[in-house]
């Protein structure tokens, strides 16, 4: 068994592609939930309609979570020399970062689309979404992070010259 | 007479309705570019090529420009209470 199999690139190159398209599918959600809400709401108040739109801002910054991490695996990937257990690390992190970015992303489009509706009739309901609406996205942040500590130890992978 | 204050009216929201529009502008452009390029130009200049920490700070970049946008609207939207507040005062008497 080689530590250096030819077919370890394809894992990392998974993680890759898991980061981005899971948290944008997630961010993809956020938004258009939240818009559904904008749209109900800004057909009779429309000075609502900047403070409502938040929670798409919110969903937009899920999607950079799942940009910087891609950048930041594909930064790291070699086509030789790559062992298959870096290849494994970089496809955790993808994963972590990418389901962690569906989930916040699901939670934000809800929140944001029932907070957007009752905020029409309650104005004190903004702080509570904002509270709300940042627990969801520390979710995102959760898998970051936890990409990021994955990512560091891919450094570590055997060499295999 | 009830024209010229409709006129005025539709001026106002489309005025409105300019700025607001840039502003959203602007905000999507900074969510687009700020973090991939503090991610870049952190990791070749700030960190030495430290990869993690570069990724922090684009991270980091991210909710400025969110606390950024939670702020402006919040003031945009205190200014239109306080515009309105008088034009209610006048229309009362």
């Amino acid at each position: 068994m080689s530590t250096c199999p030819p077919y370890a690139p394809f894992f990392g190159l998974g993680g890759v592609a898991a980061s981005m398209v899971l948290s944008t599918v997630g961010a993809a959600f956020g938004t258009s939930k939240a818009g559904i809400g904008i749209a109900g709401l800004g057909q009779f108040r429309p000075e609502l309609i900047m403070k409502s739109l938040i929670p798409v801002v919110m969903s937009g910054i899920i999607a950079v979570y799942g940009l910087v991490v891609s950048v930041l695996i594909a930064g790291g990937l070699r086509p030789t020399d790559y062992s298959l257990y870096a290849g494994f690390v970089h496809l955790g992190a993808g994963l972590a970062c990418g389901f962690t970015g569906l989930a916040a992303g699901y939670a934000i489009g809800y929140v944001g689309d029932s907070c957007v509706r009752a905020y029409v009739y309650e104005s004190k309901v903004f702080v509570a979404m904002v509270l709300i609406l940042i627990f969801g996205e520390v979710l995102g942040l959760y898998g970051l992070i936890v990409a990021l500590i994955m990512n560091s130890r891919a450094t570590e992978a055997p060499r295999c010259i | 007479m009830s024209e010229q204050i409709a006129a005025s009216k539709i001026t106002a929201q489309a005025a409105a309705q300019g700025s607001a529009l840039l502003k959203l502008l602007i905000f999507s452009l900074a969510l687009a570019v700020v973090p991939i390029s503090s991610y870049f130009l952190s990791r070749d200049y700030v960190w030495g090529g430290n990869a993690t920490w570069a990724a922090l700070t684009a991270a980091g970049s991210a909710q400025l420009i969110l606390v950024a946008f939670i702020v402006v609207s919040v003031v945009e939207d205190r200014r239109e209470q306080a515009a309105k507040e008088p034009k209610e005062h006048k229309k009362h008497r």
